[in-house]
């Protein structure tokens, strides 16, 4: 009992008692499934994303004050540009480490928010948000957004033109707001587009005021998950009131903290061997400049092909007017955050189902669930793609007013589509028979070549009612 | 000028050339360039303009007309006067392969030259010779050039249709900016005097012959731009860069929890 | 791996604490080799910064290291340590009666001290509120009051024109074909009075009824910033005469006022009324005559 961790945890039990509480944690029982862990892949692009966001603070100058660069890329010596702009560059080709710093902080926001929507997408999809669940999920909403939210602000950081055309539009979709558009843009951006303050104001938005946010609401997300144990897959032995896995320490420990190093180690690799937004390519923000292929990064993705692909309509009337960017723009961040948030309302109202849940759903056993999940996810991915119409048309030799138009259709036909499809796929899988299928026959071939169909059996087990709070199939002890 | 008379000749059906409107307009403005190279209008000497005649014969009267007068071909398309268009626009149109046009229904696009350096320049001496005026071809002078100009006149300029990166973008209904990594100086500096197809004109007032070598210098940087963030990524911006991290590095990750994830 | 799977209670010799490894010594040996690779990556990239750094080395050593200790640490926790599986009771997580009404009148006792002055709580939440109310107020420093700003641009009447680098533009300036970014004299780099000047023929051209004299010798001024989202509309397609807005494709039509025909915009590019002066520099008639750029709720009710 020598040795230091004895020592150090007796000294800290000596104080806090708290070798009972720990001792419970320790042995506290996570259960296993990959799937579990892509929050986690979250969590650790967003340590990465602090760690190396405190480097770049130390370099970086959110002033948009002008300066006359002087610095080591020789296509911009010379020029005018802010100090934002200058710092971004120092830090790229000045400051030691600073390049692949960047890089790596600019690959953590991508895989952060990737990683935000593929488990948001597990929890919607495995029904995790139920009761008793359903202010985890709101939480959960609520980091995504503000995800969302710090990633276009540290875009917009840098001052270059990419950021400074981000902004632009920005700036618009916020004065379309009916009433108090032109107020609001103003009081954001401290007056009229481009203005002095916005860099500054964006700055502390950005590595002050939402991180701490994420920072207190992971806590909150994580204390909950805790308190109210994680839900687990109907595998062998699991029930509504166990929890069925590997002990947090040591092996879950170990996979953790093996997972953290993995999550860094891939943004490390992206950020010294993949180039990201070379804001020196770009140049500094020139008000009357603009490049062709001007797009965000992909989280605003289904925000710009809205935007594009919306038709040239707007609600005019006595002198008043709704613009149109209002109606991608604001209505339609509106409704799909407003729905996500609602959503384990919404399905507890039209199911029935106010029970509490500890084991998951099946994807396909809820297959109206599933199937809106996947209308909502294909109708976004169509956005996603309609952002880049222009580089497509580059790509595919294709006329770009072919890709809005087509796009256009596609976005309202493809989704019910995938959705209808999606219901009858789950409703196969899950072997539910029934549904609006024909009977399966058994055809039989006799002795002298004739054949002859019957009806065959119909499978055991009857069709689920949709969202039911019904126990799920016993799936044999697979695992998933 | 040698005054050709022929019986004038039906021209070829059915093509539809894009890139004419904007020669035909170029003719109509005034050269004012001052550096000159060779061959310039008129100037050759008998044999090359002799040689340049026959070319023109053979390969481009049929849509331009026999003495470069132009004409109005089916599908309501001129094909444009080549009367006065200058040196540099014949050049251009000649040594990126544009012309003779391969496919008449759409943009013309660069290919490999169909003439020689020689026969290029006995066609520049005979057209231009057919009548004066429009943009030389523009001595590039890339030793007092500078780089940063340069960036700042291409991104005013060019990058709105080029990109940036100078890798080229969509205009509208399929019609496109090209990408600027394959051309020789020579072809920016013309490219920016005669503007052609959709590109706009760029003349002496707007830009100096000294800003017309600036420009071209940092197209050249652009062709091999500074990478220190590594892979390239095409310069398309942000939409590689999101398959590549959603894809790639996302993607990764995902595998590696599945195979955490998986009991042994 | 379905039949291991089965939660039991402890035995003796509980193979639930056994490795998960079928070969444990294997899965340590290639832990070790991984470490040993991360020890060496790590020592490489301390050496690279020490000589100078080199992003692609430093991603790349930066990659090994922690992959390095990443899939070592994993396998660690993978196959050398025991995976149960186990299993946990859950507590309950809704509250007990007993708990609710014990709670309920604990609360109840201490709310009653405030319920008996009722006089002295509303004072209170009229204070509370005044302070909310007077705390609303400081955003207004915000910004200033979009006023009029909107409705108008630094283009006045008889206003120079003048390049980016604050040299006037002449009526000989532009070949046909040719387009220039302008601004008005002493305002260059405006972000709202940006215009783009185009020479699409040699002679006028009347882009709407009503504007026959506003194009000396073909020249046309319009507003840069598109009417959708503000974004300079700096792709001129000279053989189409179109103007395209490279952030969401709004295209304008030049010869017809610049009239959206494609796009989300919904209006056309105001058009400026230019005029030449007697020493030949382009000056502004007035100011536009709409307000510029993209649209916000009260446009069509004050002119500015």
């Amino acid at each position: 009992m020598k040795s230091p961790t004895a020592a150090v945890s007796r000294w800290v039990d000596d104080r806090f008692a708290a070798s009972r509480w720990v001792r419970t944690a320790l042995n506290k029982i996570f259960p296993d499934h990959w799937s579990f862990m892509l929050g986690e892949i979250a969590l650790y692009a967003f340590v990465v994303l602090v760690l190396t966001g405190i480097y770049l603070t130390f370099f970086f100058d959110p002033s948009l004050n002008k300066v006359i660069y002087k610095g080591s890329y020789a296509p911009l010596q010379g020029v005018e540009m802010s100090a934002a702009y200058r710092s971004t560059l120092d830090i790229s080709f000045d400051v030691r480490a600073g390049l692949v710093m960047r890089q790596m902080h600019h690959w953590a926001a991508i895989i952060f928010i990737g990683a935000i929507v593929v488990h948001l997408a597990r929890v919607f999809f495995t029904g995790a948000f139920r009761r008793p669940r359903e202010l985890n999920w709101i939480v959960g909403v609520t980091l995504f957004i503000l995800a969302f939210v710090n990633g276009f602000a540290g875009y917009s950081l840098p001052d270059d033109q990419l950021s400074g055309t981000g902004l632009r539009i920005a700036y618009s979709i916020i004065l379309a707001i009916p009433l108090i558009g032109t107020w609001a843009a103003s009081l954001v951006f401290g007056g009229e587009f481009p203005s002095e303050a916005i860099i500054s104001r964006l700055y502390g938005i950005h590595i002050l005021i939402v991180p701490a946010a994420i920072a207190i609401l992971l806590v909150a997300h994580l204390g909950i998950m805790w308190h109210q144990k994680h839900t687990q897959f109907k595998i062998a032995g699991a029930t509504e009131n166990n929890v069925v896995g590997s002990p947090l320490w040591p092996s879950y420990a170990a996979k953790s903290v093996g997972l953290f190093f993995m999550v860094s180690a891939f943004v490390a690799g992206l950020g010294g061997l993949a180039q990201i937004n070379p804001i020196w390519i770009y140049g500094p923000f020139v008000a009357d400049r603009v490049s062709s292929a001007s797009q965000p990064d992909w989280y605003m993705g289904w925000l710009e092909g809205a935007l594009r692909i919306m038709p040239a309509w707007e609600v005019r009337a006595f002198g008043f007017e709704i613009p149109n960017p209002f109606f991608p723009g604001v209505l339609l961040p509106g409704i799909t955050f407003g729905l996500l948030y609602a959503w384990p309302f919404l399905e507890q109202r039209f199911s029935k189902d106010r029970d509490p849940h500890n084991v998951l759903d099946r994807p396909r056993d809820r297959p109206l669930r599933t199937a809106l999940g996947a209308t909502a996810l294909s109708f976004y991915f169509l956005l996603f793609l309609a952002g880049g119409t222009d580089v497509w048309a580059v790509i595919l030799h294709a006329s770009v007013n072919a890709l809005v138009i087509s796009f256009r259709v596609a976005v309202l036909a493809l989704p019910p589509l995938v959705g209808v499809v999606t219901y009858y796929l789950c409703k196969e899988l899950s072997g539910a028979g029934g549904g609006r299928r024909k009977p399966p026959a058994i055809v039989e071939r006799s002795v002298d070549g004739g054949y002859e169909a019957r009806p065959a059996p119909r499978p055991a087990g009857s069709p689920e009612p949709e969202l039911a709070p019904e126990p799920l199939p016993e799936t044999a002890g697979t695992t998933e | 000028m040698i005054p050709i008379r022929r019986p004038s000749k039906l021209v070829a059906t059915g093509l539809a050339l894009i890139a004419s409107g904007c020669i035909a307009l170029v003719a109509a403005a005034p050269a004012r360039g001052s550096q000159q190279t060779a061959p310039t209008q008129g100037q050759g000497n008998p044999l090359q303009l002799d040689e340049g005649r026959r070319l023109y014969l053979e390969s481009c009267s049929s849509c331009h007309g026999p003495q470069g007068e132009g004409a109005r071909l089916s599908g309501g398309v001129a094909a444009p006067s080549l009367r006065g268009v200058g040196a540099a626009s014949v050049d251009f149109y000649i040594a990126t392969g544009r012309m003779p046009l391969a496919d008449t229904n759409s943009q013309a696009v660069r290919k490999p030259p169909a003439f020689n350096d020689a026969q290029r320049a006995a066609l520049v001496a005979y057209v231009t010779s057919l009548a004066p005026g429009g943009p030389p071809i523009p001595v590039v002078d890339l030793k007092g050039a500078s780089l940063s100009a340069g960036a700042e006149l291409f991104l005013t300029n060019c990058a709105a249709c080029h990109n940036a990166a100078g890798v080229g973008g969509a205009l509208s209904y399929g019609a496109f900016a090209p990408s600027l990594h394959p051309p020789t100086p020579v072809q920016i500096a013309e490219a920016q005097r005669i503007g052609p197809g959709n590109m706009p004109v760029f003349g002496p007032e707007t830009l100096s012959d000294k800003q017309v070598d600036d420009v071209v210098r940092y197209v050249e940087y652009l062709q091999h731009p500074d990478d220190a963030g590594g892979a390239g990524l095409g310069h398309f911006g942000p939409i590689p860069e999101g398959f590549v991290g959603l894809l790639f590095g996302l993607g990764s990750l995902i595998l590696f929890v599945a195979w955490v994830g998986t009991r042994a | 791996m379905t039949e291991s799977n089965r939660p039991e209670g402890t035995e003796p010799h509980d193979p639930h604490f056994d490795p998960a490894a079928r070969h444990p010594e294997r899965a340590e040996r290639t832990i070790a080799v991984a470490f040993v690779i991360a020890t060496v990556a790590g020592l490489a990239l301390a050496v690279t910064y020490w000589l100078g750094g080199q992003t692609q080395a430093e991603g790349a050593l930066l990659f090994v290291c922690l992959g390095g200790l990443g899939f070592g640490i994993t396998l660690w926790g993978k196959a050398l340590m025991a995976q149960g599986p186990f299993v946990q009771e859950r507590e309950n997580l809704i509250g007990s009666d007993e708990d609710k009404a014990a709670f309920k009148e604990s609360f109840v006792r201490g709310e009653e001290s405030f319920e008996r002055r009722r006089f002295l709580l509303r004072l209170l939440f009229g204070g509370v509120g005044a302070l909310g109310v007077a705390l609303i107020f400081p955003i207004r420093s915000l910004g200033p009051s979009p006023g009029r700003t909107l409705f108008r641009t630094q283009w006045r009447k008889g206003t120079r024109m003048v390049r980016s680098d604050g040299s006037p533009v002449r009526i000989s300036d532009l070949e046909v074909g040719g387009v220039l970014t302008v601004f008005p004299e002493g305002s260059v780099g405006s972000s709202d009075s940006q215009t783009l000047l185009l020479r699409p023929a040699p002679s006028p051209i009347t882009t709407q009824p009503g504007r026959e004299d506003w194009s000396p010798s073909g020249y046309l001024a319009f507003s840069k910033v598109c009417t959708h989202a503000g974004c300079p509309v700096g792709l001129y397609e000279h053989d189409r005469k179109q103007l395209l807005c490279p952030c969401h494709q709004s295209t304008f039509d030049v010869l017809q006022g610049c009239q959206p025909s494609f796009g989300p915009a919904t209006r056309p590019l105001p058009q400026l009324q230019i005029t030449v002066d007697e020493n030949g520099f382009f000056r502004a008639v007035d100011d536009y005559t709409d307000p510029i750029g993209p649209g916000f709720w009260n446009r069509g009710r004050r002119k500015g």
